[in-house]
């Protein structure tokens, strides 16, 4: 129960003390994140032994915001740990000369406290608040360096593209408390209901894991710290959505699962394209990042989310690592471009060892984990209904992640060694080496893990040949064959990021402008009708007021005078001559009297 | 008998208290006299509070113990300390000082059992008392002012006395009995039970300064000592109102009261603003706003038996009322009678002038203040009694009440010409500080004092 409470609260507390002391930031953010380790550990291994620990906390009426460990959550829960912790490690090197150190720590420390909410909620209202803390946060983070107008202009489409997808998930939950009467989010639903929540679901997931046609913001985003990127892309932000349909794909309707699984292969193959035309290594990462997500999506609409669950494992490790490489890279070459960045292995042998190691996982060669995560997708995707539509998916996006990731480690390995001293290499090559061991070895706990979840690795020795000849088949386009020559006709377009027809601006952002102009027009409009309305007031207003001079002025006047003329008159009647007063009295006797008498005469 | 004693002796100690302090005064110990008054009325209110809650009667009827009773001895009781207080300050040292804290607790007494009659000689025997010992305080400075207030209030008073002796004869007559409890066997006599309410309204309006029977109040104010006034307006007042409330509880409505209670409210309003209005000595000024205050009171009369928030109005607005008009009589005796002593006061002393525009505006009747939380109460229940035309014309008054009471205020701030420093006045000071913080108090903790009346 308190190392549950720990989780969350060790990150928000570092958050808090960072931006009070504003010093020792980064040591302030580990040891946050340590003690949050920690608990998730210790969550995760009462989570093997049974121990189901729950936090019930009021919240709206009938609504009680939950707080569980199950044994999803909890592994969930220790990889965010593990992944935030080492990619914080590897930013106290990456950010030593930032002024900004404390702002950047302070809002990591939150990104983590919100993502940790994310998995570890219990009922959708929770869930919701974690989703926008989380788009918030990354939002900061993206725009970290203000200064520069790429970032705040790629903050502010993140935010905005991922907040039009978060419309979906609030229509859903809407709809789901309104149909169940509770926010809990082991609640299932039947009937039509039930089709239009998986696909608003689908719509947040799509948002928030950049899934084909709203994938153009993730590449962008790279504008952000290089850590911020990696954290993004592997256990935080992007991985929301898939979790947020790993979490819900019990609840998820039979139909929406073919319409998940779709989605998801459409976005494995045009991202992992647009990977292989891209020029900058940074970008190439965030689109293989759009890309594996997909296949994540076709291990879902499979009906196999452990599938999914354990390739988000593998994935979280095997990106970090290949981001907190080409971190190094960066800062060795000033820049992240392919042209800038060749021969810039042979600068650093041991950083270059592991992203290469890295890379080789994510293509998917044994015994490295991203060989065992593929082989259940693909697995999964044979196991399927639709097998005939899924499995050219999930091969397709093998072979492409293969072909992108040999192209890349070619060019860092071959060209010429230009040896620079680098600022806080330890640090970065110390977060780094131990994601590169996680990213290599956590294939073999796949079956314990599988174990934990109560469930079983789908088996298919067919699968593994044709994994295993996808995988190599890719590696060896990848390195064999120039990008140009691969992609041929279409190379231009992948580079655009396959906007299609125009793409994202034409279909989305020239609508909106026309409608805004036409707003704007009718709102001119509007805007003189209101003016003239005025106007009218006003000279309305003049004609009051001269008939308010000229008459009722005149009234009131009249009227305090006379009042001040009757209190004269009041203070005359006291005269102080005691016999008139007493004859006023009687007077006064008199009058009360006859009231009296024709009251009762008259009742 | 035994019970009846005891259930008396607030009343009783504030009679020992006299005989001690008249045995003191006849020593000349003016000093202990004021001590031995001082430790009566407190002693008496102490005996009070445990009887809160009871609802019974003593003597067979005649005095009733009661919610208007006792909240009358809580209220009417620290009033006098406080006017005591005053007077200590602005008579301290003259000749026969002392007997001025016998009269006042006598008045007291009076105006006690006046809230709680329960029998119609006792209501004349209240208002005879109450109206000797205050022709004696009224006449105290024995200047030609004084004396000519003083003979004047007397005769007023006797011949009002008269008539509601001669009235009361008729409800004798009607039921046979003295009782005010056997007021109901009038209900099928009209003309007895209008002869007999029409003389309770001279007697008790006289004593209450209600128009058209408070010709005597501004006159003897003026005369009086300032502390004497201050008192004279407070505590008389509220007992001859209580009584009012205590006689119609058990009057037929076929008498035509709430008709005939009505007019006097607005009678008294009306003509107590406009007659201020136009005032430049402040104390008859106050003098003129107490007539006005006193019509207010009767808003919640009319409505007894009809609304069950008539008592709370009355009894909150009685407390209201005494630490308001006390705290702004204490402010003047310090400051002086005419309206151009004023000037400027606010700016000299700071704290003085932020009381006076404190009580100024609780009179006027301004959230969050004593005087708001007593008009709405009074409001509300007169509304509750389908007298809506009633609350109009006292809210209209109310609006004519800023423009009495902002010209007090207004001179308050103006600049300085003349630079006169007043002397400090210890006593006089404990009183406004008190009454402050019973006007504040009772606006701001109106919801918990709700409670525990009634």
């Amino acid at each position: 129960m308190s190392a549950l409470l720990t989780v969350l609260l060790a990150p928000l507390l570092a958050a808090v003390l960072i931006l009070v002391m504003r010093r020792m930031s980064e040591w302030l953010a580990l040891f946050g994140l340590t003690i949050s380790a920690i608990a998730s550990f210790s969550m995760l291994m009462n989570a093997f032994s049974g121990i189901l620990p729950k936090i019930v906390i009021a919240g709206l009426p009938d609504m009680p915001l939950h707080i569980a460990s199950t044994p999803l959550t909890a592994l969930l829960s220790a990889m965010v740990a593990i992944v935030s912790f080492f990619v914080v490690l590897y930013a106290a090197g990456y950010m030593k000369t930032d002024p900004q150190k404390p702002r950047f720590f302070a809002t990591m420390m939150l990104f983590v406290a919100a993502m940790q909410m994310l998995v570890l909620a219990g009922d959708w209202i929770l869930l919701l608040a974690a989703w926008e803390i989380i788009g918030l946060s990354s939002y900061l983070l993206i725009g970290f360096w203000y200064q520069k107008p790429e970032a705040k202009s790629a903050a502010t489409r993140a935010f905005l593209i991922t907040r039009s997808a978060d419309l979906g998930l609030y229509i859903a939950i809407f709809i789901l408390i309104a149909n169940t009467g509770s926010s809990n989010i082991a609640q299932t639903l039947d009937g039509p209901t039930s089709m239009l929540v998986g696909i608003l679901l689908l719509i947040a997931a799509m948002g928030k894991s950049a899934q084909t046609p709203m994938h153009d913001w993730l590449q962008r985003a790279m504008a952000g710290p290089t850590p911020v990127s990696a954290l993004l892309h592997s256990a935080t932000l992007v991985a929301a959505g898939a979790i947020l349909l790993i979490k819900t794909a019990p609840i998820l309707p039979e139909e929406s699962l073919l319409i998940i699984g779709v989605i998801g292969g459409i976005t494995t193959i045009v991202t992992g394209l647009i990977a292989l035309g891209e020029t900058d290594l940074k970008r190439m990462l965030a689109a293989s990042t759009s890309s594996q997500y997909g296949l994540m999506l076709i291990a879902i609409g499979a009906g196999v989310p452990l599938a999914a669950l354990l390739h988000l494992l593998a994935h979280a490790f095997m990106k970090s690592s290949l981001f907190l490489g080409a971190g190094v890279f960066q800062h060795s070459r000033k820049s992240t471009l392919f042209n800038k960045l060749r021969g810039a292995g042979r600068d650093h042998p041991k950083i270059f060892i592991g992203f290469a190691l890295a890379a080789l996982a994510l293509a998917g060669i044994p015994p490295l984990s991203g060989f065992f995560s593929k082989d259940t997708i693909i697995a999964a995707s044979f196991s399927s209904s639709n097998a005939v539509l899924l499995v050219p998916f999930a091969l397709g996006g093998t072979i492409l992640t293969g072909a992108y990731m040999a192209r890349a480690i070619r060019i860092l390995l071959k060209g010429e060694r230009l040896a620079q001293p680098l600022a806080g290499l330890h640090f970065m090559g110390s977060g780094l080496s131990v994601l590169v061991i996680f990213a290599v070895g956590i294939g073999f706990m796949f079956s314990q893990i599988a174990e934990l979840l109560g469930e079983h690795l789908p088996e298919n020795p067919v699968a593994i040949a044709f994994g295993l000849a996808a995988a190599f088949s890719g590696l060896a386009l990848g390195w064999l064959v120039p990008a140009r020559r691969l992609l041929g006709q279409i190379l231009p377009w992948a580079q655009n990021g396959f906007s299609i027809a125009g793409g994202f601006d034409a279909w989305f952002v020239q609508p909106a402008v026309f409608i805004a102009r036409q707003c704007d027009r009718f709102e001119q409009i509007l805007y003189q009708a209101i003016l003239s309305i005025g106007q009218a007031g006003l000279y309305l207003g003049r004609a009051a007021r001269f008939g308010d001079e000229r008459a009722i002025d005149k009234a009131i006047f009249a009227f305090v005078r006379n009042t001040i003329w009757m209190g004269g008159r009041a203070r005359s009647l006291q005269s102080g001559l005691i016999h008139k007063e007493m004859a006023l009295a009687v007077i006064g006797i008199a009058l009360i009297l006859a009231a009296l008498f024709v009251y009762i005469f008259t009742n | 008998m035994k019970t009846d004693l005891i259930l008396l002796m607030p009343e009783i100690t504030v009679a020992i208290g006299v005989v001690f302090a008249l045995i003191a005064e006849m020593f000349r110990a003016s000093r202990t006299a004021f001590w031995i008054t001082l430790t009566a009325l407190a002693v008496a209110t102490g005996l009070t509070i445990p009887m809160l809650g009871l609802d019974t009667f003593v003597f067979e009827g005649t005095y009733r113990i009661d919610t208007l009773s006792i909240w009358a001895k809580l209220i009417l009781l620290p009033a006098t300390v406080m006017s005591v207080f005053l007077a200590r300050s602005e008579l301290g040292g003259t000749d026969r000082e002392g007997a001025v804290y016998i009269l006042m607790s006598l008045v007291t007494l009076a105006a006690i059992f006046l809230s709680g009659v329960g029998d119609t000689m006792l209501l004349v025997l209240g208002v005879l008392l109450a109206g000797l010992a205050s022709f004696a305080l009224v006449a105290y400075p024995r200047n030609d002012a004084a004396t000519e207030a003083a003979m004047k209030f007397f005769v007023f008073a006797s011949v009002t006395g008269a008539i509601m002796v001669f009235g009361l004869s008729y409800w004798f007559a009607g039921t046979g009995s003295t009782l005010l409890d056997d007021l109901p066997l009038l209900g099928d006599k009209p003309i007895l039970a209008i002869l007999g309410l029409l003389s309770v309204l001279v007697g008790l309006g006289y004593k209450a300064a209600l128009a058209p029977f408070h010709f005597w109040a501004p006159d003897a104010y003026d005369g009086a000592p300032v502390s004497v006034a201050a008192y004279m307006s407070v505590v008389p007042k509220t007992g001859a109102i209580f009584a009012l409330a205590q006689v119609i509880s058990t009057l037929p409505v076929s008498s035509g009261w709430p008709m005939a209670v009505s007019i006097l409210a607005v009678l008294s309003m009306t003509y107590g603003y406009l007659a201020a209005l136009v005032q430049n000595n402040i104390v008859r000024l106050l003098a003129y706003s107490s007539i006005a205050q006193a019509g207010y009171f009767l808003l919640a009369i009319v409505a007894i038996g009809t609304s069950d928030l008539s008592l709370t109005a009355l009894v909150i607005f009685a407390a209201a009322y005494a630490a308001m008009n006390l705290g702004a009589f204490a402010v003047i005796m310090r400051v002086g009678r005419n309206l151009h002593e004023l000037i400027a006061m606010g700016r000299r002393h700071v704290m003085l002038g932020v009381a006076m525009v404190i009580f100024l505006l609780s009179l006027t009747g301004i959230p969050p203040l004593a005087g708001f939380v007593g008009k709405f109460l009074l409001f509300a229940a007169a509304i509750e009694a389908d007298f809506l035309w009633l609350t109009i014309i006292a809210i209209l008054n109310s609006v004519l009440s800023l423009a009495v009471y902002l010209r007090l205020v207004i001179p308050m701030y103006q600049k300085a010409e003349n630079k006169v420093a007043l002397t400090p006045m210890p006593w006089v000071s404990i009183t406004w500080i008190f009454a402050l913080f019973f006007t504040i108090g009772i606006g701001m903790l109106a919801q918990t004092i709700l409670g525990k009346i009634g």
